[in-house]
């Protein structure tokens, strides 16, 4: 019992040297870097107009995009609105939201809905008008926009109190280049 | 009194048949009628009465009453059909409920009946709808099919919406599977059944897991594993190794009120520790070639009781950033006849009316990202057949940190079995550790576990002692395939310490 107790205390010194923060947990880049200049635009969260929710946090936001969390305060079921892979939009919610990459994702949901702790997975949309729409229509969805594409059809909700044109809002994606 | 007023006030009359489209069997029941009240009158006249043509005409009368009735039936097994389609909407899941927002009304739901295609169905179809009609559409001369042509298409066009929507959606399977070259020097043991360790390719289970949204709040999780070789209940081998089976794993029909509140109710892993509700029966979501000794399934040597069949209750509890979850369990519990043979899962009936109850807390801290630590408590009382009963208590504790990176599980358990009425207790410590890194598609890890059972135990005497190391390393050939080389070595009580070494592939598809 000795060796395993030696060996158990060898195999958590090891764990907490790994425990080092990958790069998963590495700070998000939510703000636009000067020197990176690349024109940045403000990613908005919208929900449906009849969704009661004005603000979530940036942890709260997390476990909604994760599946972490399927039902609003209301009770109505969460449905999420992804765009497709590749797109800009998504990238900015997997790195500053979800703190995963496309694989990383796939994989958790994957593994939550083999679980049962997911209950449903997102909605791909190819477009952010296709994105609006759906929101618009589904009471209990959630997606992202760029703050150019939202309009009245949608609610935007603040993020860790900031809404989008505000000074400290934290997510933001690169503006589109024209052809 | 117009159409509608007739159509409501007698469901069977034969206005509505003929509003419905079918004048001709109307028609038909009239000429006959008239001719054989005419034919009667010029019986009368003449005094001479044709008993035989009265007789056929009646029978006549008589088919063609049976042929109404034949209809009304077919219409009233039509309606009945559309009764549970029109209750579908309210419980179509999400998908249909939210990405339909222009979909059909129940109304026109409501025609989607899959009845019997009969030449005369779309005509029934278009009859029923119960839209408000306007005063034009409401005159018999106006009922024909042409007025309902327009109406009848669309319908139809719903109708194939609908269908397609409900078969997209009620059914999503995911498959795994492995398949293994396994080597070893692990040797016969006759006691037990065992047969010596050879260098054989071994198919792993083929799991097809299988999800239905049935509802918003309700959701349907199973898995079918068909996998090949013998049962091993407790350490003893039988059956046969070439031979495959079909073992319905999980079967979860699950209602979600909301974050706080989930219920289950059905066959489920039962939430002893971590490992059993993190990974079921699929080695590609494990980091190892497979489940630690302790967790092993029943019909392959485990010795805890994996899966439950009952009632089950997981949710948060309002803690703010401690993220508290609780889990209440109450099932069959495991079989308790000795010796054991066949599967210990009570799936039909219990051996006594005595409930397995097991009750869980655990904590997701938000700062700790990844952590997750808690315990758990079971309760069964098993009753052997010719023995006093035994208390079966299963005190488990756990501590693990999976992050996409790394991982670090930790699980430690007790279970006890005290025979009632005596004051003589038996304790099996058991624990294994288990540590991971990602290096980009290479993952090594270490493992190293350990059970411990008396020679004595009264549930499980073939269990005895295993103890040792596990070394391997993951490559993620492809996103859904991995490659796993795994070492083991094995420490046993009563039998030679042995060597194994697995390469495996598995995969999701």
């Amino acid at each position: 019992m000795a060796r395993l107790a030696s060996l158990v205390i060898v195999l958590g010194l090891a764990a907490l040297l790994l425990a080092a923060p990958p790069r998963e947990t590495a700070p998000a880049a939510s703000h636009p870097r000067p020197e990176q200049n690349i024109p940045t635009q403000p990613l908005a969260i919208v929900v449906n107009r009849s969704n009661t929710v004005d603000d979530l946090s940036m942890a709260e936001l997390r476990k909604v995009f994760l599946g972490e969390r399927s039902h609003w305060p209301n009770g109505r079921r969460i449905t999420l609105v992804m765009r497709e892979p590749g797109e800009p939009e998504r990238k900015t919610i997997l790195k500053d939201v979800c703190q995963m990459n496309e694989s990383e994702l796939k994989n958790h949901f994957l593994h939550g809905l083999f679980t049962g702790e997911i209950l449903v997975s997102p909605k791909i949309l190819a477009t952010p008008v296709g994105v609006r729409k759906f929101v618009f229509n589904v009471p209990g969805a959630i997606g992202y926009l760029r703050l150019t594409d939202v309009d009245n059809t949608v609610k935007v909700v603040r993020v860790d109190e900031f809404l989008p044109e505000d000074k400290g809002y934290k997510l933001h994606v690169e503006v589109r280049l024209a052809n | 009194m117009n159409l509608a007023s007739l159509q409501s006030s007698n469901h069977r009359s034969p206005l509505r048949l003929l509003a419905r489209g079918r004048p001709y069997l109307l028609l038909a029941c009239v000429i006959l009628l008239v001719a054989s009240g005419l034919r009667a009158q010029q019986a009368n006249d003449s005094v001479t009465v044709d008993k035989q043509t009265l007789e056929l005409m009646l029978q006549r009368i008589d088919q063609l009453e049976a042929r109404v009735r034949q209809l009304e039936a077919d219409k009233q097994q039509a309606a009945g059909v559309t009764t549970f389609f029109a209750s579908a909407p309210s419980s179509l899941p999400a998908f249909a409920s939210t990405s339909l927002s222009a979909s059909s009304a129940p109304s026109t739901v409501l025609l989607s009946s899959p009845a019997p295609a009969k030449p005369a169905a779309p005509m029934l179809m278009g009859s029923v709808q119960s839209q408000p009609t306007s005063p034009s559409q409401a005159t018999p001369g106006q009922t024909g099919a042409g007025q309902q042509q327009e109406p009848e298409s669309s319908q139809s066009e719903n109708v194939m919406a609908e269908r397609m929507d409900l078969s997209k959606t009620l059914l999503r399977i995911r498959g795994f599977g492995d398949v293994s070259l396994v080597g070893g020097n692990r040797q016969a043991f006759p006691p037990t059944n065992q047969l010596a360790q050879t260098t054989s390719f071994a198919l792993g289970q083929l799991d097809l897991f299988t999800t239905s949204d049935i509802s918003d709040k309700f959701k349907f999780i199973s898995e079918i594993v068909f996998e090949a070789g013998p049962d091993n209940i407790y350490g003893v081998t039988t059956g046969s190794y070439n031979t495959f089976t079909v073992d319905i794993e999980r079967y979860i029909i699950q209602y979600s009120y909301n974050d706080y509140f989930n219920v289950s109710a059905g066959r489920w892993h039962t939430g002893i520790g971590y490992y059993n509700t993190a990974y079921h029966h699929s080695t590609w979501l494990q980091t190892t070639t497979g489940r630690p000794l302790l967790f092993q399934f029943e019909d392959r040597g485990g010795i805890l009781p994996i899966h439950s069949v009952g009632v089950t209750a997981t949710g948060l509890i309002p803690s703010g950033p401690l993220g508290l979850h609780y889990l209440a369990e109450i099932g069959n519990g495991r079989e308790s006849r000795t010796p054991l043979t066949a599967e210990p899962v009570q799936n039909v009936i219990d051996d006594s009316n005595h409930k397995a109850f097991n009750l869980g807390l655990f904590a997701r801290p938000e700062k700790l990202r990844g952590l997750q630590a808690g315990f758990s408590i079971y309760r069964d009382v098993l009753s052997p057949q010719n023995s006093n009963r035994i208390g079966e208590t299963i005190m488990a504790m756990h501590a693990v940190v999976v992050r996409s990176n790394y991982e670090w599980l930790n699980e430690a358990m007790v279970i006890r079995h005290s025979i009632l009425g005596q004051t003589k207790v038996y304790n099996t410590p058991a624990f294994y550790t288990q540590i991971s890194r990602q290096f980009g598609s290479f993952r090594p890890y270490f493992r190293y576990q350990y059970i411990n059972a008396a020679k004595t135990e009264p549930i499980f005497p073939d269990v005895g002692l295993y103890e040792g190391p596990s070394v391997g390393v993951r490559f993620d050939a492809s996103e859904f395939v991995a490659l796993k080389l795994q070492y083991d070595y094995t420490v046993q009580r009563q039998q030679p310490n042995y060597n194994t070494v697995t390469l495996q592939i598995g995969f999701t598809f």
